[in-house]
């Protein structure tokens, strides 16, 4: 029995590392004018979901998208839990009942991290790889 | 003849589907549109005002959209919305939405001019093909005849997002204007009756809770309205509501490639009829339910089914045929392209409640008079830009 829960305790915890790595697969950005360091999952999912449009020393923020891809998969994967069909699907919602308009979409790493570094208060994803110099990576906190 | 030109239309807004977003002045502009075609056949009785019991094309809608960011706060935008439907919408195109949107944080902000009313899970996108699994969705919440009944008015809401950390998040909206009357719509239609323009309120409240992807919520509308009809001796007359209440409660649960759905509607009408033929007063208590589970196959293929059932007035008996419609629906969504979907789905319905429904269901449709049950066919295809 003793076994059985050591066996549990350690699926958990290798749960809890594969995710977290995975996790760190992707880096949230910012334009240098938002002041923070760090952002709750709980913030950013409710910031691309257009609920929150600001967070404490950033009075406007701007979700902006990477198109369907890998990185744009894991970023849904880690912090949103939908699929792209369904957030499309979401922001067409908002977009066609008059609520809001659609967050800007780029094709790559550079792209999105280009107009992040020209658009105040845009926070965006990129891969591990992108050249992040001209903008701000925020900690994502549980 | 206008079917085939707005499929010509569909294909070649396939391919020209292109990014719409450019700058005028430096301020962002959205541009936005819609269309969709659909065919019916039934084996019974003929539906939804088109002879579809021989098959019918007579099912085409679109619209389009333009919005404006002014400042961060500040959003501007119109949207247009036509259809032919049968007899009903008759190519008549409508200011659809035209509002101004200003939040001054994330719990509080303001809508006003003509806004898509908040109502339930789809009220607000119910003409979105698009967005949806099905061809047609489950007609006892969202009956096509009597879609500018709920659609939008003409007033103002208040809206906002409330965080409540680890408990999730509250969305409210609460409004209140005046709905148009439609002249082209089921109830026109069936009863040759003018409504000269409801005045309504109502409020929804949502709550995203700590369970990812789970949604549940209530939404809540009086309005009251002044009739002109005909009566069965052709002679005018006139009525008012003395009360007409909706309540709703609704779910939402959203995991992986799966999307689950349950709504329940009850819409309380009582009028006052002042006329030598009808009696004094006329109540109805309409229950409407439905679920609905879709499963998303590949990027390209979604399946879904849904059991709907609308009570005409629970006060009646249930298993009169006359006073339901018990809907099961499957439905198979291909999407072609981003932007082209095509849907195949079945309908296998008992029940026509006939009377003062206008849920689909029309005697001068009919004249042979209705059969108990109807297989329904539809096939629609749609683009969105």
């Amino acid at each position: 029995m003793r076994f059985i829960k050591l066996l549990f305790a350690l699926l958990a915890v290798g749960t809890y590392i594969a995710a977290d790595a995975q996790r760190g697969e992707i880096k949230i950005i910012a334009n240098p004018n938002v002041n923070a360091s760090e952002i709750s999952r709980d913030d950013l999912d409710r910031i691309f979901l257009m609920t929150k449009t600001s967070l404490p020393g950033a009075p406007h923020l701007e979700p902006v998208l990477e198109k369907a891809g890998p990185v744009c998969d894991q970023f849904l994967k880690d912090y949103m839990g939908r699929t792209n069909a369904a957030l499309t699907t979401y922001y067409r919602s908002l977009m066609f009942s008059g609520k809001a308009s659609v967050p800007k979409s780029f094709n790559s790493d550079s792209e999105v991290t280009a107009y992040v570094a020209k658009t105040k208060g845009a926070i965006g994803y990129v891969g591990l790889s992108a050249n992040v110099a001209a903008v701000k990576t925020l900690k994502v906190t549980e | 003849m206008k079917s085939l030109f707005l499929i010509a239309a569909l294909s070649a807004g396939v391919i020209a589907a292109q990014s719409t977003d450019f700058t005028v002045e430096g301020l962002p502009v959205q541009v936005h549109g819609f269309a969709s075609q659909a065919f019916l056949a039934s084996d019974n009785n003929n539906y939804l005002t088109m002879p579809t019991s021989s098959g019918s094309f007579a099912f085409t809608d679109f619209g389009g959209n333009i919005s404006v960011q002014l400042t961060p706060n500040f959003r501007v935008g119109a949207q247009i919305y036509d259809r032919n439907l049968g007899a009903l919408g008759n190519w008549h195109p409508t200011l659809d939405w035209a509002s101004g949107d200003y939040r001054f944080k994330d719990w509080l902000g303001i809508r006003a001019g003509k806004v898509k009313t908040v109502l339930g899970l789809y009220n607000d996108t119910q003409d979105l093909e698009s967005l949806h699994t099905w061809a047609l969705l489950p007609q006892s919440m969202y009956p096509l005849d009597l879609r500018s009944t709920t659609i939008a008015h003409i007033g103002g809401d208040f809206y906002g997002n409330i965080g409540l950390k680890r408990l999730g998040t509250l969305s409210y909206t609460a409004w209140a204007g005046l709905i148009q009357n439609d002249s082209q719509d089921g109830i026109a239609y069936g009863d040759h009756v003018a409504t000269q323009g409801a005045r309504s309120e109502g409020g929804d409240l949502r709550w995203n809770t700590p369970l990812s992807g789970f949604l549940a919520g209530v939404a809540y509308t009086v309005s009251a309205a002044r009739v002109k009809g005909v009566d069965p001796l052709g002679l005018p007359y006139l009525g008012r509501t003395a009360k007409n209440e909706t309540a709703e409660f609704f779910a939402q649960y959203l995991h992986g490639r799966w999307r689950l759905d349950v709504e329940y509607r009850r819409a309380y009408l009582a009028e006052l009829l002042f006329d030598v033929y009808l009696p004094p007063s006329l109540t109805q208590d309409n229950r409407s339910i439905y679920g609905s589970a879709s499963y998303r196959i590949s990027k390209r293929v979604e399946v879904g089914a849904y059991y709907s059932r609308f009570y005409l007035d629970w006060a009646d008996p249930h298993g009169d045929p006359a006073n339901h419609i018990f809907d099961k629906v499957a439905t198979i969504r291909l999407d072609l392209m981003n932007h082209w979907d095509v849907k195949i789905e079945g309908h296998f319905m008992h029940g026509f409640a006939d009377l003062d429904a206008f849920r689909g269901f029309y005697r001068q449709d009919n004249p042979q008079g209705f059969k108990p049950d109807t297989n329904l066919l539809v096939i629609r295809t749609g683009i969105q830009f």
